[in-house]
């Protein structure tokens, strides 16, 4: 975000939204004829608990006695409220599902699988701690979040809880935490003259050490091999997930670091690298006609430094078995399933969520190992 | 994704008025998530509201692995949490 303004990408995410048909549980009806669904746009870069109060008046004069302790749940499985909506649509959705089917419950907290929340106050804390935590690993520590004062920090909420982007950036700008403008959208602009001024703002704030990016990877294993993603299997248990946070740190060598190179960084079991030299083990290769841009992804890390091929090696080394026989089915940011080809940078300025976390969807399938 | 089995050396560090423990550093499973930590600090010191941050910054996600935690923010070998009987670090 090295501009003071929005880009038409930043724009599109923010106005970002999910058509949902909330049902009230069964277990909760207590009129005849039940209750209609609440018919609601959430904010992919909002949380649950933030819709409640739209969500209550529709259900209030039905439910039985006591204390509301509201969620929400897909298909069975308990919606981690902590999770922006938008990240709980694309990863449990393989198939994106228009309006989104949600069952709310007022009672009946599953405290044993879900965090406690206690509505705004609850998405506020883990907001602010989250962004304190991107800010840790940007600059190593998070004065800069830490010294705000308490306008900037109530305003900060409310542009995210109102969807308010010029306010956002207005405040967020103060915490410097941006990474700078990519070169690709600088190459991409310069010939137009209204862009150069944001050019040359890019490069300025480039001189900003920030090579390390906040990701949090949400990975979805397959085990049935299926062709289609609309058949994948719907997850009825969070341990079907793995949620990983783990910085990628952007190289600059001159070359061109791509989402695909961030996603190797990542996931270095799912990408063996062929230039590795064959030792005790030989590491298995992708097969031709596998898909071109896996392929491309992983002749791109060649150029990676020896020190973090070294890394790369052991890893893969201690996860072969999940190497042999997993691929990388599906990668979802907001919404969208990028090209592996897209320059990394131009991901985290455009599409990473207010807290500067960039959230990512990953469906891998993992095949049962063929025995000879 | 990699399966994680390496320990983890937490130290645990009373901020404000909270009770100092006998035993500062434990040993924790790498594969483990953060709640265990907030869980085990609750039941030693008899409390339901607890404070708990690492490296007196931020309150990490009950959710998130031991192991994530100490790969970003270990210092010398051990992952530092603070705990405070109230509000410590905004």
């Amino acid at each position: 975000m090295g501009s003071k303004t929005a880009t038409e990408a930043q724009k599109y995410v923010w106005e970002g939204a999910i058509p949902l048909q909330i049902h009230l549980h069964e277990s909760e009806v207590t009129t005849l004829p039940p209750p209609s669904p609440a018919l609601i746009l959430a904010p992919r870069i909002g949380y649950l608990p933030l819709l409640v109060p739209q969500i209550k008046p529709f259900f209030s004069s039905t439910l039985p006695p006591g204390s509301d302790t509201v969620w929400f749940e897909y298909q069975g499985l308990p919606l981690k409220w902590y999770i922006p909506t938008g990240v709980l649509y694309d990863l449990l959705c393989a198939e994106p599902e228009r309006p989104w089917n949600l069952t709310v419950h007022f009672r009946g907290y599953p405290g044993n699988i879900l965090t406690p929340c206690e509505g705004e106050d609850s998405v506020k804390w883990s907001f602010i701690n989250s962004l304190k935590e991107a800010a840790y690993i940007v600059n190593g520590n998070c004065k800069n979040v830490m010294n705000m004062s308490q306008s900037d920090q109530s305003e900060l909420w409310r542009s995210v809880l109102n969807g308010n982007l010029e306010a956002y950036i207005r405040v967020s700008s103060k915490l410097k935490l941006g990474l700078g403008g990519d070169d690709f959208s600088i190459k991409l602009n310069t010939s137009s003259l209204k862009y150069r001024q944001s050019a040359a703002d890019a490069e300025a704030s480039a001189t900003i050490k920030a090579g390390r990016i906040p990701i949090r990877l949400y990975v979805r294993r397959v085990n049935e091999d299926f062709d289609d993603v609309e058949d994948a299997p719907l997850v009825d248990n969070w341990d079907k997930v793995s949620y990983i946070n783990h910085p990628v740190e952007i190289h600059d060598n001159g070359k061109c670091f791509t989402l695909g190179d961030a996603v190797k960084a990542l996931l270095p079991e799912l990408f063996p690298d062929k230039s590795l030299p064959n030792d005790s083990m030989s590491l298995p290769q992708v097969e031709d006609g596998e898909g071109s841009a896996l392929e491309e992804a992983s002749d791109t890390g060649r150029a990676r430094s020896p020190e973090d091929t070294g890394e790369s090696v052991r890893e893969c080394q201690d996860s072969c078995s999940l190497s042999e026989t997993a691929d990388v089915k599906l990668i979802r940011i907001q919404g969208i399933e990028p090209k592996l080809e897209i320059p990394f940078a131009w991901v985290v300025n455009n599409l990473m969520n207010p807290e500067h976390f960039l959230h990512i969807s990953v469906y891998v399938r993992v095949q049962e190992p063929i025995t000879v | 994704m990699a399966s994680e089995h390496r320990k983890v050396v937490v130290h645990l560090r009373a901020t404000g008025d909270a009770p100092i423990l006998k035993q500062a550093k434990f040993k924790i499973d790498g594969s483990d998530k953060f709640v265990k930590v907030i869980d085990f600090l609750r039941r030693q010191l008899h409390r339901d509201t607890l404070f708990v941050y690492v490296n007196s910054a931020f309150s990490p996600n009950p959710e998130e692995l031991i192991t994530d935690l100490y790969n970003n923010f270990g210092i010398d070998g051990k992952l530092v949490v603070n705990y405070a009987c109230s509000m410590a670090w905004g």
